[in-house]
Order: structure tokens, then C-alpha cells, then sequence
């Protein structure tokens, strides 16, 4: 195809040669710089979304996961703060102690948490000696710890 | 006849997968910040959990050197001048020792007599094979041993205990 010149033609000159470029030759193969490029950008877009799609999952996965660990963080909390609290109430518990007598121990835990000593039912020691008693606390999402204490008679 | 790309379009070759690459390095980033502020937060816990058993570790062995120097006998004076001693006690799979001294003094009784005060000072820090020192101590306790005349204590009054670490 003759390229247009002229006076008001000028500008398309290139767009011409362009169409003339992509135009099938008459043998009916289309050039070869053309087959080249032919689903180029096809791939490279399948290609980004996957990656993309997978970056996504991922960045999805890691947040579920931090947020999970938070739970568990703030649930480990807790049960700490309530272990602390049963510990000091333990504690205090001794300091009205007779020998021989119960060792009351005055703890309500809040909603949702439980706590047990060992022995069950401690007993204010001798004078001269301590007793060990185990804590339990178990709190939400059945996350539990424990702890000893000694316990003296005053 | 011969055509060549215009070199706007070669430049925007790959453009999207340059991209592509670049969020999931952002998303990298932001995923390993994350994991390390998720492990920086079990450690925390893990060390504040270990401080805690300590601290009542700690208290408990000096809870059992009170009730070891209560047994010692004699009158004040006599309990006074027996010399400083230490016991090592197991509590919360912590080895804590614990050392003791006599802070002993005197007050003047309602009648205007001297009356003596059998004070200890107990000092507690994790069992590293030497006496507690000022950096290491967890719990310093200063107890009172109120003792009848026999020499038997009546009763013990804890007059300072304070929690270091």
C-alpha cells in the first residue's frame, strides 16, 4: 500500500505504514515481529494474577494468623492476671492462719474461669513448717496454667 | 516492508509483572512484620510468665527460711547472736536461695526497760552458688520474731517485703 503524502496527510503517515504492517502480506502469513508479540500480554496478565491471587492468600493467611495469636496473647493474659489475683488471695488467706485449721481461701474467679488448688483442701501448716499448694487456673478456650505457693502460719 | 514497534510499547513490556512483583514484596514485608510482632508477643508472655513463677518462687523459699530461723533457739539475745545462715528451697522448678542476717536492736519497754527486738533480714535471689547481692535479689523481706520470755516466738511480723524483679 502506497504511503499518503500531501499537504494535510502528514501526520498519518506513520498510522499508515502501522496499517500497512498489520495487514496480512499476500502470501497470508502475518509478519514476523507480529507472531512474536501474539499473547504477550495474555500471559504476563495470567502470570500477575496468579502471583497476585497467591500474594493474597498469603497476606489473608498471615493476618488470620496474627489475630489468632492475639486471642491466645490476650487469653494468656488473663489467666495470668486471675492466677496473680488466686496466688495473693491464697496468700492473704495465711495470714489469719491457726495451726491445724482450714485455709480458707476467699476467691471468686470471673465469668468463664475456673481455679483449683492441690491439695483441694489446704490446711494452715506448723509454725515451724510451709505448705506447698498448687494453683490451677483454666480460662477461656480451655487455655490453663499453674503455679506454686508456699503458705506459712504467721 | 518493514514495520518497528513504537518504543512506548516496548517500554511498557513486563510492566504488569514489575508490579505484581512489587506487592508481593510489600505483601512479604508485611507479613514478616507481622510474624515478628506475633513471636515478639509469645516471648513477652513466655518472660513475664517466668518472672512471675520466679517472683513467687522467691517468696515462697523466703516464706520457708521464716519458718527455718523460727526454730532457732534461745532467748532474743542468744537468737541474736547466732550467726547468718542460708537455705536453698526448689519452688516452681526455680533453685532459689535465700540468706539471712540479724538486724537485731532494742527498744524500751512500757515499764522503761530495754527489751530486745530479734529483727532478720532476708534476702532471696535465684541459686547461682554465692550469696544474694543488691543486682540479683528478687524479694528482701525484714521479719520480727516476737518471742515469749522461754525463748519460743509467739508470733512473726513482717515489717517490709519488697519485690525487686
Amino acid at each position: 500500500m502506497p504511503c499518503l503524502s500531501g499537504p494535510f496527510m502528514g501526520p498519518d503517515r506513520h498510522v499508515s505504514h502501522e496499517r500497512a504492517s498489520t495487514m496480512p502480506q499476500a502470501n497470508g502469513n502475518t509478519p514476523r515481529h507480529e507472531r512474536r508479540d501474539a499473547g504477550e500480554s495474555l500471559i504476563e496478565i495470567l502470570l500477575t494474577v496468579v502471583i497476585t491471587g497467591l500474594t493474597i492468600t498469603a497476606l489473608v493467611s498471615s493476618l488470620g494468623t496474627a489475630g489468632n495469636a492475639g486471642n491466645a496473647q490476650r487469653g494468656s493474659v488473663n489467666v495470668d492476671i486471675v492466677m496473680r489475683n488466686f496466688a495473693e488471695a491464697t496468700k492473704a488467706a495465711a495470714h489469719d492462719c491457726v495451726v491445724g485449721a482450714a485455709l480458707d481461701i476467699d476467691f471468686d474467679p470471673p465469668s468463664g474461669y475456673t481455679v483449683a488448688s492441690e491439695p483441694s483442701d489446704p490446711v494452715c501448716p506448723d509454725v515451724m513448717a510451709t505448705q506447698l499448694v498448687e494453683l490451677a487456673v483454666t480460662g477461656l478456650q480451655g487455655m490453663s496454667q499453674t503455679m506454686d505457693v508456699k503458705v506459712r502460719t504467721p | 516492508m518493514i514495520s518497528r514497534r513504537p518504543r512506548a510499547e516496548d517500554a511498557d513490556s513486563g510492566a504488569a509483572l514489575i508490579l505484581a512483583i512489587g506487592f508481593v514484596l510489600m505483601v512479604g514485608t508485611i507479613s514478616a512484620g507481622l510474624a515478628a510482632l506475633v513471636t515478639s508477643g509469645v516471648n513477652n508472655r513466655a518472660s513475664l510468665q517466668t518472672v512471675r513463677n520466679r517472683q513467687y518462687a522467691a517468696d515462697g523459699a523466703i516464706e520457708e527460711a521464716i519458718a527455718h530461723v523460727r526454730a532457732v533457739p534461745g532467748s532474743p539475745l542468744e537468737a541474736c547472736a547466732v550467726s547468718d545462715d542460708w537455705i536453698i528451697d526448689t519452688v516452681n522448678d526455680i533453685r532459689i536461695r535465700v540468706d539471712w542476717s540479724n538486724s537485731c536492736g532494742a527498744v524500751l519497754g512500757s515499764d522503761g526497760a530495754a527489751v530486745a527486738q530479734r529483727n532478720v533480714t532476708f534476702t532471696a535471689c535465684v541459686d547461682a552458688g554465692a550469696p544474694c547481692t543488691e543486682a540479683d535479689m528478687i524479694v528482701a523481706a525484714q521479719v520480727n520474731f516476737e518471742q515469749a520470755s522461754s525463748g519460743v516466738v509467739t508470733s512473726t511480723y513482717v515489717q517490709s517485703w519488697s519485690v525487686d524483679r
